[in-house]
């Protein structure tokens, strides 16, 4: 169970970086066809259509995917002045309280991305631009990235109530 | 009742200026009963997600430029056609056939059309004249959607697509050489800094339109919707008017600080209006029979 | 409820959440649903899923990730190392010496880049490391870092000048080229500080070692050859108009991935371990700043800005006390919501009044992005503390107190340009 839930984290942070180097290619493909239309003329096409909308798209989807991931590697940033005043006892069971509060956040956000996907299907909305795409299709990263983040937050919090005698067993939350 | 009502574009517009006054007459009208906020400059939700947010009644009403849904369907994007509305009364018989479809698609979607307004003609804006279709051959043209790309194909010039705010720069660097917009988006953008011509083509009028959500009005008493519906036409009306006067006044301002104002040659407007007739062509290739309808109701008044 | 009882209560659930050590981008949106649910009748789900997708895909933020990414080549191949020892033969006898790497480092980065998150990141990326190993201060290198990232913001190309721009319809190319000579004040007064810190305090500063003739200076400048070629590059790039600023971002990364490889200390693992840094780094500050979105979003729906703003307005204040009350008014507001959305939720009073009184638009826009470089570095919601922290892992309560001096000669910076308004208008006035 530990060794899929680990994989899963990493796999949506594989996707979201991938996403950001997907984002970087197609606005290198542009800057490439910009500097052929100056130097050429019109020998290739000047535009790759809604290249804009779908660099914002991968964003999306780099932002939410990664999510869970940069839980689990403590990259989120967090005030630590505080907390670090208390003892290893009080401040497991803060961050018990805090992962379990950030759960519910978590999973009350993947609810109401769920039903901004519904929305977007049963009305069938598309993106502005020159291509049209299905709104719902770009907007699934959102709750997949939202749900495993809540995820996430839960299973840290179970471990951190399970297994207090190793500190560095939750990256999430250092005791 | 307290409405927000988000809206996309700056207090300095008139459209946003011909809401507030909106507000203000239905404050009055309904003795404070109907207090709406207005929201400008997209400062509450962003343009692309005012009309979904009205729709699922996060907010009771709102604004937003009404052929940005013309993916969704043809009959959206009408006044954006190139060159088939190309004055006030043309738009306005454009809207008068657009207006039973429009409604009719926003209900689908729970939504009611309150008043559109539309911008002041698009002009061509360039550095040095253009005399006739060739002129535009081979330059980097202003493309933001996909009738505007085909527009630039028709006429031989390259598309590149730039967001509104990296224009001057675009221009300045010359990686955009020609534009298509209103003069009250040059002038607001200070077109002078970076273009030299600009030829009020009229290409067509984008409108902006106001839709409230039809939950939240059928829940208005009778007297109040009334005052809706009384402070919706009144601020129609006022709309066009404002839209007219900004035209002059901007086209003035372009003149005023030094952009060369020049009339389009009739041998440039004709050619222009072949590539609007071969592009509608297109339009109806992928228009619904409905959409279709506004059309031949349009053409045949 | 009354809106001073409402502040009240925000502020208590926002300290207690910060304070309980909840992630802020958390911590931001759980008071932003506080506020919409307790003070406002909107729906807070509905409201919450529309914001989170509606600021999660604009092309503008598309740069940022671009940005941290070429910050983390560079950091792992042997071009930062490189940067700094071209520098250091030249900057030894400098007061502050190395330090001044900082300073410089964000001006140039803030020519390219148009946010002061993506700023910190990139230059703090490879300064502080090298510079905690070659002994400076921490207060110094992590004050000056978080200080003159913030010139991200005001030398052009700049995001919040495009948003004012396009909020209150002034030129944004004015708008850029006003950017530009206060920026140069600005990096003035932070060198100067730098100085005279290192003047009064002589041990402060470690030795450089080198005391290199001119000829190994020009020897070691060859050290600095890839990084010129970078910079140029992307510069270049955007001001041919082969790129637009956010299409630059990307030229920055495959530039730094060529110089690096090139320059052969680069693996495909680093640039894995690069990507994926990157990729956690740019999720941290997109989730803060979709959390900070939300409580705009809440921050609109309950009025308080714009009441608090209203309330000024009633005093029919003289030009030079408005300015100091909104100066007020922006550094309260700028400790809770992000730059951008104090500027969003308060123009449309707050220029009216500004008009009013005959102050030009085209200065205020300046000045207003000057006071929102001041919110980037107070606490407790600072976008450039964030971005420290997340790279040293220093806690932002200690960063904004080293950034302190820094808060001050940007006040400063607000004082020269309301004396001297030429600063900000001679260059603009030239454009004719
Ligand atoms: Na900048
Ligand atoms: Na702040």
């Amino acid at each position: 169970m530990r060794r899929i839930l680990d994989g899963v984290y990493r796999g949506a942070g594989f996707v979201a970086g991938a996403m950001i180097l997907g984002i970087c290619l197609l606005i290198s493909a542009q800057i490439l066809l910009n500097l052929s239309a100056r130097i050429f003329g019109p020998v290739l096409p000047s535009t790759i259509p809604s290249y804009a909308d779908f660099a914002g798209f991968m964003l999306a989807a780099a932002t939410f995917l990664a999510m869970p991931h940069t839980l689990r590697e403590g990259a989120h940033v967090r005030v630590t002045l505080v907390t670090d005043r208390f003892g290893p006892g009080v401040r497991r069971w803060l961050g018990v309280a805090v992962l379990v509060l950030v759960a519910v956040a978590g999973g009350y956000a993947s609810f109401y991305a769920g039903s901004l996907i519904e929305e977007s299907l049963r009305y069938g909305d598309t993106s502005t631009g020159i291509v049209a795409v299905p709104l719902w299709i770009v907007q699934v990263p959102l709750v997949l990235g939202l749900g495993l983040f809540t995820v996430a937050a839960l299973d840290s919090a179970i471990e951190l109530v399970r297994r207090p005698a190793e500190p560095r067993s939750c990256k999430a939350w250092k005791i | 009742q307290a409405w927000d009502m988000p809206t996309p574009y700056g207090d300095a517009t008139f459209h946003t200026q011909n809401i507030a006054q909106f507000a203000d007459d239905l404050r009055e009208a309904t003795d404070g009963a109907l207090d709406i906020t207005v929201h400008s400059a997209g400062s509450l939700f962003p343009h692309a997600e005012i009309k979904n947010a009205v729709r699922s009644r996060q907010v009771p009403i709102g604004e937003f430029l009404l052929s940005r849904l013309s993916n969704e369907d043809a009959a959206y994007g009408l006044d954006t056609q190139p060159f088939l509305a190309t004055s006030y009364e043309q738009a306005q018989k454009l809207w008068e056939a657009q207006k039973p479809v429009i409604t009719e698609l926003l209900a689908e979607e729970g939504l009611m059309p309150l008043f559109s307004v539309p911008w002041p003609a698009q002009g061509l804006y360039t550095n040095g004249e253009i005399a006739g279709v060739d002129g535009l051959g081979g330059l980097r043209f202003r493309a933001y959607n996909a009738s505007l790309e085909e527009f630039a194909q028709i006429v031989g010039a390259a598309p590149v697509q730039v967001e509104a705010p990296d224009i001057p720069q675009a221009f300045s660097t010359g990686q955009v050489e020609a534009m298509i917009t209103s003069p009250s988006t040059g002038a607001n953008s200070s077109a002078w800094d970076f273009v030299s011509h600009f030829s009020p083509i009229n290409a067509w009028l984008p409108k902006n339109i106001v839709v409230v959500n039809q939950r939240v009005f059928d829940g208005l008493d009778e007297a109040t919707q009334a005052a809706v519906m009384d402070a919706a036409a009144a601020a129609e009306q006022r709309g066009w008017e404002m839209s007219a006067t900004e035209a002059e006044e901007k086209t003035a301002v372009l003149a005023e600080n030094g952009v060369e104002v020049y009339a389009p040659s009739d041998a440039l407007m004709a050619e222009l209006l072949d590539v609007g007739t071969q592009m509608l062509e297109t339009w109806e290739d992928a228009a619904s029979d409905q959409a279709k309808s506004i059309l031949t109701g349009y053409q045949s008044n | 409820m009354s809106d001073p009882v409402t502040a009240l209560v925000l502020l208590g659930v926002l300290f207690a959440l910060l304070a309980s050590g909840v992630w802020i981008a958390v911590a931001l949106g759980l008071v932003a649903f506080v506020a919409i649910t307790l003070f406002s009748g909107a729906p807070a789900g509905l409201i919450l899923a529309t914001t989170l997708w509606g600021h999660s895909h604009s092309w503008a933020l598309a740069a940022l990730p671009l940005f941290i990414l070429m910050g983390e080549i560079l950091l792992r191949s042997r071009l930062s190392e490189d940067m700094f020892s071209g520098l250091a033969p030249w900057l030894v006898k400098a007061p502050g010496r190395l330090l001044h790497v900082n300073v410089l480092g964000c001006a140039i980065f803030a020519a390219v880049s148009g946010s002061s998150a993506a700023t910190a990141a990139t230059i703090g990326r490879m300064s502080v490391p090298e510079l905690t190993k070659r002994g400076y201060p921490e207060g110094l290198i992590l004050g000056t870092l978080a200080g003159s990232a913030t010139l991200g913001l005001l030398i052009p190309p700049s995001i919040i000048l495009i948003v004012y721009g396009v909020a209150t319809e002034q030129s944004i190319a004015r708008l850029f080229v006003a950017g530009i000579l206060p920026g140069l004040m600005l990096v003035l007064l932070f060198a100067g500080y730098v100085a005279v810190r290192a003047w009064s305090d002589p041990g402060l500063i470690p030795t450089e070692t080198l005391r290199a003739s001119f000829r190994e200076k020009i020897r070691a400048s060859r050290n600095l050859i890839p990084v010129a070629l970078l910079i140029g590059g992307v510069i270049g790039s955007i001001y041919t108009g082969i790129a637009s600023p956010t299409d630059a971002a990307a030229l920055g990364v495959v530039l730094a991935t060529v110089l690096a490889w090139a320059s052969g200390t680069f693996s495909w693992g680093a640039f894995f371990e690069a990507l994926m840094s990157a990729t956690r780094t740019s999720c941290m500050i997109a989730a803060i700043l979709l959390g900070a979105a939300y409580l705009s979003v809440a921050m609109g729906f309950t009025g308080l800005p714009r009441n608090l703003a209203e309330w000024i307005g009633t005093f029919g204040l003289s030009p030079y006390a408005l300015l100091a009350v909104l100066t007020l008014f922006f550094i309260l507001l700028g400790c809770f919501l992000d730059g951008i959305s104090v500027v969003v939720l308060t123009t449309s009073i707050i220029m009216p009044m500004v008009t009013a009184v005959g102050i030009d638009p085209l200065w205020f826009g300046i000045y207003l992005v000057i006071v929102v470089e001041m919110s980037q570095i107070t606490p407790p919601v600072g976008f450039n503390l964030f971005v420290i922290q997340g790279l040293t892992g220093i806690d932002i309560l200690r960063i904004a107190k080293a950034a302190f001096p820094f808060f001050l000669l940007l006040l400063l910076g607000v004082i020269l340009i309301t004396v001297f308004p030429q600063i900000v208008t001679v260059l603009p006035d030239a454009m004719g």
